[in-house]
């Protein structure tokens, strides 16, 4: 038996986003620290995500624009990930995820981290807001977190 | 009104099934040879009169797995080639829920006369090196780019969301749960194939057990392994000639296509209302009303699919599904609702909705031995979850 003299291998990362032509408006908000969704032009309602085809009139030409939303939302559902496939969330298990209902259009879901820790009591109905997460220096990932309860 | 033409003109009319195990010695595609040649003897036939062939090969993993023909998948094409059969059709299901998918494609080849005689297989494999469904992606391109970089990946995150938004909604416990997974557990240990055979667990194993995704725990999930399964389908005449029992396909439905959004987000309404679909495509093309089902094989990839399939079929009403459980309502042994009596995919290992099915043959053909119930005269096998597959309804006579 011997040691390696390999350097050692670097840590798991998380994976990174990809933009493409469907979603670089996304990432670009996302980067700016806002949420913008697509709307399609011709009947004026979000797609999450934007597929060639918008989902609701069904054009095939939806000529999508990223508008800017509050990104505020409602927890439908959530889970705590307490052992990912992916290892680069390896040191960051257990997080919680969160189902959200955005204000911005009925039954438009988003998911993503909540960053107040798994400790947080949750509820369906809570109000959370849009928050973000960086990964790296130059990606922000979507995320929430819990209102402020009014007392 | 129906017009589904070919209710009760197909029949079932013989299996095969190889043992489940972890991780088989041959590779799976001489298993598929095997099992697709003892089905074709089981039906009294030759593998030159077979001349349809229909599966959905998929390999269900999130995993980075090389997915190679013959080795990690088998597909029609690669099965009738190896078997030198000469097929008129050949034809692969492209979503979830392979099984239903593949009888209907097959249901549909023999009523039209594209085909006499079809093997309906499904191949199923356990990569023998790296986590099932592990995956070392560092960047997410395409549609992984939507729910990766926030670490929402693979099926028990997917699950986790409308199992814990049915817990919530209605009241239920992930304790409910484990009256499901013990009957499937107690049902598997009682048949002979399953990787579980012998090894019934307590209700306490379940609450016990390691919590991956809230409320999901892995006694949650069935365990992947390698198996193969084949049945022979052709027409009601046909099948007249034939030495089992036939078991007539008097039904189907699918409930897809669902709604676009995040790749795995699975959400409550989406599952509950393809369920409605599904049981309305169930009426409509078999004229029977659910109730007088008496064989209902729930999928159980997941353990509550099974609440869901008890709601969509009308078992129970909606949100009663977990109580419906824990107050022994699916206990067989007891007199229960037999939903799980083939020991489903929890029970017997990861084999996609071939439990279901082969119960469902087994029972309505009264090939199911000391599980024979006494009333099996309408089956219904599901598959997967009612919003990315569906079920097929099959009865003991034709209607
Ligand atoms: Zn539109």
């Amino acid at each position: 038996m011997t040691e390696s003299t390999a350097a050692p291998r670097p840590a798991p990362v998380r994976p990174v986003p990809v933009p493409d032509e469907r979603s670089a408006g996304y990432w670009e908000a996302a980067r700016r620290g806002e949420l913008a969704l697509a709307r399609c032009a011709g009947c004026g309602t979000f797609a999450h995500p934007p597929s060639t085809v918008c989902p609701h009139c069904h054009t095939a030409d939806p000529d999508f624009t990223f508008v800017v939303v509050p990104g505020g939302g409602t927890v439908r559902s959530w889970t705590v990930i307490r052992d990912s496939f992916l290892p680069g969330f390896a040191d960051d298990v257990p997080f919680v995820l969160v189902d959200v209902e955005l204000d911005a259009q009925a039954d438009l879901r988003l998911i993503g981290r909540l960053l107040d820790g798994t400790a947080a009591p949750l509820h369906q109905g809570d109000r959370v807001a849009i928050a973000f997460e960086h990964p790296t220096a130059d990606v922000a990932v979507p995320a929430f977190r819990l209102e402020a309860v009014t007392p | 009104m129906s017009g589904f033409s070919a209710r009760s003109r197909v029949a079932v009319v013989g299996y095969a099934q190889s043992p489940i195990v972890r991780h088989a010695d041959r590779p799976l595609g001489a298993i598929a040879l095997d099992v697709a040649r003892s089905a074709v003897a089981d039906a009294g036939l030759r593998v030159d009169q077979i001349d349809g062939f229909t599966t959905g090969a998929l390999l269900p993993t999130s995993g980075n797995h090389a997915v190679v023909d013959g080795v990690s998948v088998v597909t029609s094409n690669w099965l009738a080639e190896n078997l030198g059969a000469t097929p008129r059709y050949v034809a692969g299901f492209q979503g979830f829920g392979q099984i239903p998918g593949a009888v209907m494609m097959a249901v549909n080849a023999v009523a039209s006369g594209a085909a006499e005689y079809v093997v309906v297989h499904r191949a199923l494999h356990n990569p023998p090196s790296g986590r099932y469904h592990g995956n070392p992606m560092t960047t997410a391109p395409g549609a992984m780019q939507w729910s990766a970089p926030q670490g929402f990946f693979g099926p028990l995150a997917m699950i986790a969301l409308p199992f814990n938004e049915y817990l919530q909604r209605y009241g239920a416990t992930r304790e409910d749960m484990a009256a499901v997974v013990t009957e499937a557990r107690a049902n598997g240990a009682r048949i002979p194939w399953s990787y579980w055979h012998g090894r019934p667990i307590e209700p306490r194993d379940y609450v016990d057990a390691r919590v991956i995704a809230d409320p999901v725990c892995i006694l949650d999930c069935d365990i992947p392994v390698d198996g193969v399964a084949a049945f022979v389908l052709t027409s009601a005449e046909r099948a007249r000639d034939l030495p089992n029992r036939p078991v007539y396909v008097s039904g189907y439905g699918m409930g897809n296509p669902t709604p676009g959004r995040l790749g795995g987000h699975w959400t409550l309404d989406d599952i509950q209302g393809a369920g409605r679909v599904v049981a309305d495509r169930l009426r409509d093309t078999s004229g029977l009303a659910l109730s007088e089902i008496d064989v209902p094989q729930l999928y159980d990839g997941f353990s509550p699919f099974v609440w869901w399939w008890m709601e969509a079929i009308g078992l129970c009403g909606e949100g009663e599904a977990a109580a419906f459980c824990r107050d022994g309502g699916i206990e067989v042994a007891a007199g229960g609702l037999p939903v799980l009596s083939g020991g489903g995919a929890l029970g017997n290992g990861r084999m996609h909705g071939v439990p279901q099915m082969l119960e469902t043959y087994l029972q309505l053909s009264r090939r199911a031995g000391e599980r024979q119930l006494p009333s099996a005269t309408v089956g219904l096998a599901c598959h997967s979850s009612a919003n990315y597959g569906g079920a097929v309804l099959y009865t003991a006579d034709p209607l």
